[in-house]
């Protein structure tokens, strides 16, 4: 007994003071990174409905089911054998140790070993995915490709055999007549029955032996947890309980620096603008980094690794990581100059650079599309690191693709990414028979219902024009009464944004938010889903608060009311692709296949990656305007995906999307090798022939 | 060395322009910015300074009130101090009275080079800068695509259609550079910070000891008797193809001389 007491508390003395240490280290990182913005603790309701639902209900893992399942098994085996560990803790002192009160009904055994079989089921099922998807098979298309490997197989070969160690002295303990539960626990009474044939004095030392073997495991586990990417499942209830609520997508923060938001007008002394190194990241930053868990979800989904390009959201979180901890010795040295050598190098390599942490084409490679984001089973908030690496890029160092400039200075000059200026900003309503209220500067008119914001692409681009067009005819036609800002429009200022200069996005939405507070404006409706988010979601956090609807929405309450009534057959298979900004990062899912529902002569035929999983068209995070040079294109892999739903028309609900999916579809019509019958335009504009009667249509292709 | 470049804030390209009763353009109804053609001046100025041939790079303007835009917008892109020489009367200059102001105020900068744009963007004359070079009695080198410093020369790499041609010249000198001499940098939010600390000095007309009547639209030698609005774009022909649209599109090339 002495025997096992000494071991058992040498032991777990060794593995605290190496864990230990470890772990003061990793919260010294914590401690010198930037504090993080104000609101990481409000809405506290949603951040326990987060706790419950994420982690303990894992329901990001459920959406995908074998592995989802099996890490349910994993998870709430290791929640109910930590039971399993205070008893052999017990087991030390007492040789029949059994935990109080409910510490020997035969149920309780029953459920340990249950999750004990569990948990050895849910490793022999990770096993068998990392060899069907090990990267030696799949290449770049396995999710685990640029993960560390060889931690992950030592991680499920430690919980094996904490597994194996805690059946076999669990098995002995029945032998002896030590075990606490006289009935129930199955897996533990096999083992014994196995074992009994040994004699009474090896089951003696097997008794002790394995309770020292199993403990001595446990411990080495966590060793290897506080050393590996298996840290999640300490840090996974800290960074689901500190992320953004409702979830990280929708709106981008503004620039904080040292927990303060940035006044552009008048920045401090000290203000550091987005990140140019690893301490430039908040605490909630490096939480993301020390929680990734590597498991590829967001890779899996990612346009960009999709379509060969450099970027995954996992090898950039795991990047950062790895960056943070080889830095760390320098970072947190009181003396600079006693380090070694390796981590003053790594101290110094520039974050963003050819030769540095993330490469710039790693980070102009990003759509923020948000499928990372949405895939993360631990939240981490991938694309507001990306967009903090940019933003100190732009407007720090003027470091971007040279296309960008382009675009900066047509926003800059013209309010517009075309560069064509508030003039021209209303020609899209020529050829429409009724007159588009403009409100040119004037106050909105009480009778006015919406504020129609037409959006750069809606004003200027040629499919989008029609976009806008039949949106102004099908509110004519349902008697709603909407004005548009005319030449007082400009760009919402979401490319800028998405680009990293903030400062050109505070400016414009600045003028937006005068403009339309100015005149009023209380409910305003969007066709281009980027405006959409960035009025809806960004506005308000510079004091502009509106009432903001997709026209999907609008258009699908039209329908529903009888304002609208569609009477005209399409005679079509559609295809609906949901726009990033629409979809995942706004939630409106169903209003655009509710139009598209109840259209006669229709019929809806869902891509295989859609709503939640939808793929970007490759315009987003102002990728619209940037060259893409490496891989594949992101427009024809989604056009690829869509015409395999074999469409007769591909509906989509944003400008950027119809554009690039039509220009996906023209090169595959161009190569022979989709129908040339195949369309690709708004769900407006679909609508809009069938509410129209069957003679308007064939006179009036608008 | 000291390198002066020769700014011009002007009217955006696509806002729309408004003529006051005395023909001139209605500066406070539009926007204004600083002349895409100096930037690439700019850009070339400070290009010489980064390769270590100049030590200090001042800008010059004339111009309305607003025109500080354009040098805060050079300033933010690099460079140390700025001249803006204001003055009502300077109202209605011409060409021939912005050399006069130009190169009295350049004289005052003691500049070794001076930088310029090609052209303005508003009124597009290019040729303000052999103006003001006759004016100061040195070299002017036009229309360079490419510049360096060498021993006290100012070399530039000339695009004509059929060679590239190297001229040297002594300084002082001055030189315009085109729109192919190198892509304008994009101001960082660090540069933006830092022009505003950076000296802009206003010279007056009296600053410069030039009677008012040699300027402003009285001292002009020339006088706009009218301002029309340009005619609209007339729609162009769309050709649907039924088969024939290349023999079509052949023929209405042909039929306009294009071919």
């Amino acid at each position: 007994m002495v025997l096992r007491i000494v071991l058992g508390l040498l032991m777990t003395a060794v593995a605290f003071a190496v864990a230990g240490r470890r772990l003061a280290m990793l919260y010294r990182i914590g401690r010198a990174a930037q504090p993080v913005e104000p609101g990481r603790t409000r809405g506290v309701p949603a951040r326990l409905r987060a706790e419950l639902t994420e982690v303990l209900g894992q329901r990001k893992l459920l959406t995908w089911t074998v592995p989802g399942v099996a890490h349910v098994l994993a998870f709430w085996g290791f929640l109910v054998l930590a039971l399993t560990i205070v008893e052999g803790y017990g087991a030390l002192f007492q040789r029949d140790f059994h935990l109080p009160l409910i510490g020997t009904q035969p149920w309780l055994g029953f459920l340990e070993d249950l999750f004990t079989v569990a948990t050895l089921v849910s490793v022999l099922v990770f096993a068998a995915i990392r060899v069907r998807h090990s990267p030696a098979r799949e290449g770049r298309r396995s999710r685990f490709f640029g993960s560390h490997l060889d931690a992950a197989w030592l991680v499920l070969f430690m919980i094996f055999n904490v597994v194996w160690s805690l059946l076999l002295y669990r098995g002995a303990q029945i032998n002896t007549g030590n075990f606490p539960y006289a009935s129930g626990a199955f897996a533990s009474e096999a083992v014994a029955r196995l074992i009994h044939p040994l004699g009474a004095g090896a089951n003696d030392v097997i008794e002790t032996a394995g309770l020292l073997l199993a403990i001595g495991i446990i411990l080495l586990f966590l060793v290897l947890v506080v050393h590996s990417k298996h840290l999640h499942i300490f840090t996974a209830v800290a960074n689901v309980g500190f992320g953004r609520r409702p979830r990280a997508l929708g709106a981008l923060l503004p620039v904080y620096s040292g927990g303060k938001p940035v006044d552009f007008e008048d920045p401090g002394e000290d203000d550091r603008i987005g990140r140019s190194s690893i301490e430039d990241f908040t605490w909630k930053g490096m939480l993301d980094f020390a929680t990734c868990t590597e498991c590829g979800r967001c890779q899996s989904q990612c346009p960009a690794w999709n379509t060969g390009k450099p970027l995954s959201p996992k090898t950039l979180i795991m990047g950062l990581r790895d960056h943070a901890l080889a830095a760390a010795p320098y970072l947190l040295a009181e003396d600079k100059s006693k380090v070694d050598a390796l981590a003053a190098a790594a101290a110094q390599t520039p974050l963003v650079g050819t030769e540095g942490v993330v490469h710039p084409d790693v980070l102009w490679s990003c759509t923020t599309c948000g499928a990372c984001v949405e895939q993360c089973p631990v939240d981490i908030e991938h694309i507001d690191h990306i967009v903090d690496m940019r933003r100190y890029q732009v407007l720090m160092e003027s470091e971007f693709p040279p296309e960008a400039g382009v675009l900066l200075r047509n926003l800059e000059h013209a309010g517009d990414p075309w560069g064509r200026g508030a003039g021209a900003r209303t020609e899209w309503t020529d050829g429409l028979d009724f007159p588009v209220r403009t409100l040119d500067g004037e106050r909105i008119p009480d009778d006015v219902e919406y504020l129609f914001w037409v959006g750069c692409a809606g004003a200027f681009d040629d499919r989008a024009q029609r976009t806008s067009r039949a949106v102004a005819e099908l509110l004519h036609t349902a008697g709603v009464e909407f004005a548009v800002l005319g030449s007082g429009e400009t760009c919402t200022g979401d490319p800028a944004r998405r680009i990293g200069n903030e400062l050109l996005f505070q400016q414009l939405a600045a003028q937006n938010v005068q403009t339309l507070n100015g005149a009023g404006v209380r409910r305003i409706v969007a066709t281009c889903a980027h405006c959409f988010n960035t009025l809806a979601n960004e506005y308000p956090q510079l004091g502009g608060h509106y009432e903001v609807l997709h026209h999907t929405q609008l258009l699908s309450r039209l329908v529903a009311d009888g304002r609208l009534v569609p009477v005209t057959p399409v005679g079509a298979t559609i295809t609906y692709h949901d726009p990033c900004y629409l979809g995942r990062h706004n939630r409106v899912f169903t209003p655009p296949r509710e139009i598209l529902g109840t259209l006669p002569g229709t019929r809806l035929a869902e891509p295989q990656r859609t709503r939640e999983t939808s793929f970007c068209c490759g315009a987003g995070g102002a990728r619209m305007w940037l060259d893409e040079t490496i891989g594949t294109r992101i427009n024809e892999t989604r056009t690829d995906e869509l015409l395999a739903a074999e469409p007769d028309v591909v509906a989509a609900a944003c400008p950027y999307c119809v554009d690039m999916l039509a220009d996906g579809v023209a090169l595959r019509q161009q190569q022979g090798r989709t129908g040339a019958h195949v369309t690709v335009t708004d769900v407006a504009e679909v609508l809009l022939r069938s509410v129209r009667e069957p003679a308007a249509n064939d006179h009036r292709r608008a | 060395m000291k390198i002066a470049v020769l700014i011009k804030y002007v009217p955006e390209a696509t806002a729309a322009w408004r003529f006051a009763g005395d023909h001139a353009l209605d500066r406070d109804s539009v926007d204004g910015r600083l002349s895409e053609l100096d930037e690439y001046a700019v850009e070339q100025a400070l290009r010489l300074a980064e390769a270590g041939a100049a030590t200090e790079i001042g800008y010059l303007t004339m111009g309305p009130p607003r025109a500080v835009d354009a040098v805060r917008k050079a300033l933010a892109m690099g460079g140390d101090r700025a001249v803006h020489v204001l003055d009502d009367a300077l109202h209605g200059t011409d060409a021939a009275g912005t050399s006069l102001v130009l190169a009295a105020a350049l004289r005052r900068m003691e500049a070794d080079l001076v930088v310029c744009g090609m052209a303005s963007t508003d009124a597009e004359m290019a040729v303000l800068p052999a103006m003001v070079a006759e004016r100061l009695g040195i070299t002017a080198v036009v229309n360079a695509a490419a510049l360096r410093v060498e021993d006290s020369t100012i070399v530039a790499e000339r695009d004509t259609d059929d060679a590239t041609e190297e001229v040297v010249a002594p300084l002082p000198a001055l030189v315009s550079v085109t729109d192919r001499s190198g892509e304008a940098r994009y101001p960082s939010f660090k540069g933006i910070v830092a022009a505003k600390k950076k000296p802009v000095t206003t010279w007056t007309l009296a600053d410069l000891g030039i009677e008012p009547g040699r300027v402003g639209s009285a001292g002009a030698a020339t006088q706009v008797l009218a301002v029309r609005p340009s005619p609209p774009r007339e729609a162009g022909t769309v050709i649907t193809d039924e088969g024939d649209a290349a023999a079509r599109l052949a023929d209405f090339l042909a039929a306009n001389k294009l071919l």
